[in-house]
């Protein structure tokens, strides 16, 4: 689906990214892998994909608190020279806190890496998708909390939901340079997040969902390979709730 | 080719303009520098020059002219 095809991917360290990382060298793309930091486990893993599939992986390290080392990231990508055809921002952070009790400093900084920086970055790369002519698909990673609201998560909600009307801005403007902007939505997914959530809250939230479970991020990140690819070609603008029916 | 050639060749390819015209060339002052062309052209400079400009500096570049006192800023003289 994406054989020979050049991705961007943030986020890559843990979670929907790890996975959405591992099925796009698996589909023969070559990759940008881009994460916060540089573990043995995650260098391993890198070596591993890339002895299993083949793909050429380049990572990239970065944080997403700061804008000048995203524009060293998106300047260490160009210098390779490849045209980029897809670019996927998952990386993210959360401050949960009750409505009263958000702090400016939590709001400022979730906003940071959930909106600033993937707008900033956004704009990095999509001046690299340009180069071939041949356009390219951006994939954000919102969140039903952005599309619903959800107790406790006002500044992560807030800026998700921005992510969604950036994702829609985006895809007009972006649209006659054959560039896709769609964004996905995850609901309850199976990931480090809920690690530290109470199994009652975990539980509550399994039987608010039609398919009584939760999401793995191999299922999100199988939604990502679908609007990357050109199965999504007539696709943009949209967001994708993947929520096992929660909001339905 | 010298750095000016190579500035001047992106604007005549990309916009489609005569040698003669460059120094009056203004954004969106003729059709094919519009948003999409502006873009095109940052692209194309970026490419030809090794540079990556500050989102500042795309919306500052209002001139072909102007354009040459931003590129300064990275170090290519032309």
């Amino acid at each position: 689906m994406i054989q020979g095809k050049t991705a961007v991917i943030t986020g890559c360290l843990q979670g929907i990214g790890r996975s959405t990382l591992d099925i796009f060298a698996k589909s023969g793309a070559t990759i940008f892998a881009c994460s916060l930091k540089k573990t043995d486990e995650y260098t391993f893993h890198l070596s591993e994909l890339y002895q299993r599939y083949n793909s050429e992986i380049i990572p990239v390290y970065f944080d997403m608190m700061d804008n000048e080392a995203v524009k060293s990231a998106a300047r260490e990508i160009q210098r390779h020279k490849k045209n980029i055809d897809i670019l996927v921002n998952i990386a993210g952070m959360n401050h949960d806190a009750m409505f009263p009790m958000v702090t400016m400093t939590d709001m400022q900084d979730t906003f940071q890496v959930d909106f600033f920086a993937q707008i900033i970055f956004s704009q990095y790369i999509v001046k690299l998708m340009q180069r071939g002519g041949n356009g390219g698909s951006i994939i954000n990673t919102s969140s039903i909390s952005g599309l619903d609201g959800r107790a406790g998560q006002l500044s992560y909600a807030s800026a998700k939901s921005a992510l969604v009307a950036a994702t829609k801005t985006m895809a007009i403007e972006l649209g006659p340079h054959k560039i896709r902007v769609n964004a996905i939505a995850p609901g309850m997914i199976d990931t480090d997040m809920y690690q530290n959530v109470p199994s009652e809250i975990v539980s509550a939230k399994v039987q608010a969902t039609q398919l009584k479970r939760m999401g793995k991020p191999e299922e999100v990140a199988n939604t990502i390979l679908f609007l990357a690819s050109d199965l999504s070609s007539h696709i943009t603008g949209q967001v994708i709730r993947i929520d096992g029916g929660m909001g339905a | 080719m010298n750095n000016l050639e190579k500035y001047n060749k992106a604007f005549m390819e990309i916009l489609n303009v005569a040698e003669l015209d460059l120094e009056s060339l203004e954004y969106q002052k003729i059709s094919a520098w519009d948003s999409v062309g502006h873009m095109q052209l940052i692209a194309a400079l970026e490419d030809i020059f090794d540079i990556m400009f500050d989102t500042d500096d795309i919306i500052d570049f209002s001139s072909y002219v102007k354009g040459k006192e931003l590129i300064a800023k990275y170090g290519v003289t032309i």
